[in-house]
């Protein structure tokens, strides 16, 4: 009898104090993806790259929006968004206290403006994503201003790009008319 | 392509639960006076058994989830809470409204793991329903997968009314001239894509692109000293052999490859 308590109060408290204390997390842990809109430049890589599907995006071209949404109950906490996003908006925080008494605390969404096309005016792009890649130019080495006019042509969107590709072998360039030399 | 996917007609299938005004009445009652143990009944529902393993690790003595009195019971019929993980199968779904209606009311019902919440990665499956409050009415949603056991104690104290709901429904709308600025803009941008391709070659995806960033923030500040000189500090406070050979690896690249140290 004496050994065993001996060995209990040796051995002491195994049980972690969780809810009254907070609990330590690993370095490497993949808690909840921590969003950070106004670095996201929507281009939907994520999107693409999540195998649950819990990151969808959708383009209301009418409205000229997009609308990116985070579901955490289908979030398999794998970290490919983290791993594809490039401009580090999405990245697994230790955060794992997730739990909700209501379905719709679970989404997060953010709203983003397309531009429109300079040719037939139809909203494709999301403007940060087209001013990120402007940013990426300047920064790359090329001088502002052929940057700056290289935008007029990320602003055509692909179906009018082809057409332009068509009427430029018939002899004719469709870029001409926003001051773009092909 | 990532439409919730609603429910399917099916022949003969029984309707989905639903609480009646009383039944909700009395579950408040439930959770607000509850003045004894909680009995927690577990239904599979088709899920993988990591989110059960999880449960039974939230039972053991190092979480212990039986010191607030949940205790998980062999019966439906002596439940007060139903825990229910998987993604509720074709298979598992006619057991588990069995279970559920042998249960008495007021029952609360605990949707456990990603696909316990909305099918997770399962969700547009064949034989899926897609979450268990397709067919059952769920009063908590516990995500993860699998939830850890601190996530399994924190979701039953907030289903107990202990603790206080953390996650909220977030709206964000572009502000007018919202622009992301290129992270380290003074590093040129080959030697910034070659090292970051080489810190994700040596270290895989995640920890990769880590390092690579770590490095990048390492040879943006303090630039009067040589970069060896920082770089061996660095190594020497990590003190990991494996982060040394990628973070030795990259300055290799800064200092041979492109002769471009900022």
């Amino acid at each position: 009898m004496f050994k065993l308590l001996k060995e209990v109060f040796r051995t002491g408290n195994a049980t972690v104090r969780y809810p009254f204390a907070p609990l330590p997390t690993s370095p490497n842990f993949r808690g909840k993806p921590q969003y950070d809109p106004e670095r996201c430049i929507a281009c939907a890589a994520c999107t693409i790259a999540c195998p649950a599907n819990a990151l969808s995006m959708k383009t209301d071209v009418a409205a000229g929006k997009r609308t990116w949404e985070i579901c955490f109950g289908r979030c398999v906490f794998c970290g490919r968004c983290e791993e594809v996003c490039p401009t580090h908006a999405i990245a697994l925080s230790p955060e794992y206290e997730l739990a909700v008494l209501d379905r719709a605390d679970l989404y997060q969404t953010a709203e983003f403006s397309l531009a429109a096309c300079r040719i037939c005016d139809t909203p494709f792009a999301p403007r940060k994503e087209i001013d990120y890649v402007v940013a990426l130019l300047i920064n790359a080495g090329l001088p502002e201003a052929v940057a700056e006019q290289r935008r007029a042509m990320l602003e055509v969107c692909p179906a009018c790009k082809r057409r332009d590709e068509v009427s430029r072998e018939s002899g004719f360039s469709g870029l001409h008319h926003i001051g773009m030399t092909p | 392509m990532s439409t919730e996917s609603t429910a399917r007609p099916i022949v003969a299938s029984p309707p989905p639960r639903s609480d009646s005004e009383q039944t909700l009445r009395l579950k408040k009652a439930l959770l607000q006076d509850i003045r004894r143990s909680v009995y927690v009944f577990r239904i599979d529902s088709g899920g993988c058994n990591a989110c059960d393993i999880e449960i039974f690790a939230a039972i053991t003595p190092v979480f212990d989830v039986e010191r607030f009195g949940i205790k998980v019971v062999p019966s439906p019929r002596h439940a007060d809470v139903i825990l229910c993980t998987g993604a509720m199968t074709r298979a598992m779904r006619m057991p588990a409204l069995r279970a559920y209606d042998a249960a008495p009311d007021p029952k609360i019902v605990v949707a456990y793991g990603a696909c316990g919440c909305s099918g997770g990665i399962f969700h547009d499956l064949y034989c899926v329903w897609g979450g268990i409050d397709k067919i059952i009415p769920v009063d908590v949603y516990i995500p993860g997968c699998p939830p850890t056991p601190p996530a399994t104690i924190y979701g039953f104290a907030l289903a107990l009314g202990m603790l206080d709901q953390k996650l909220k429904a977030s709206h964000h709308v572009e502000a007018q001239d919202e622009q992301v600025a290129v992270s380290h803009p003074r590093i040129p941008y080959a030697l910034r894509t070659a090292l970051e391709r080489e810190a994700r070659r040596m270290a895989g995806y995640r920890q990769g692109r880590e390092i690579a960033n770590n490095f990048m923030t390492l040879l943006e500040r303090d630039e009067a000293r040589p970069l060896t000189q920082r770089v061996d500090e660095f190594v020497a406070r990590e003190n990991d052999p494996r982060l040394t050979e990628i973070v030795r690896n990259l300055e290799a690249i800064c200092i041979g490859g492109n002769g471009a140290e900022p």
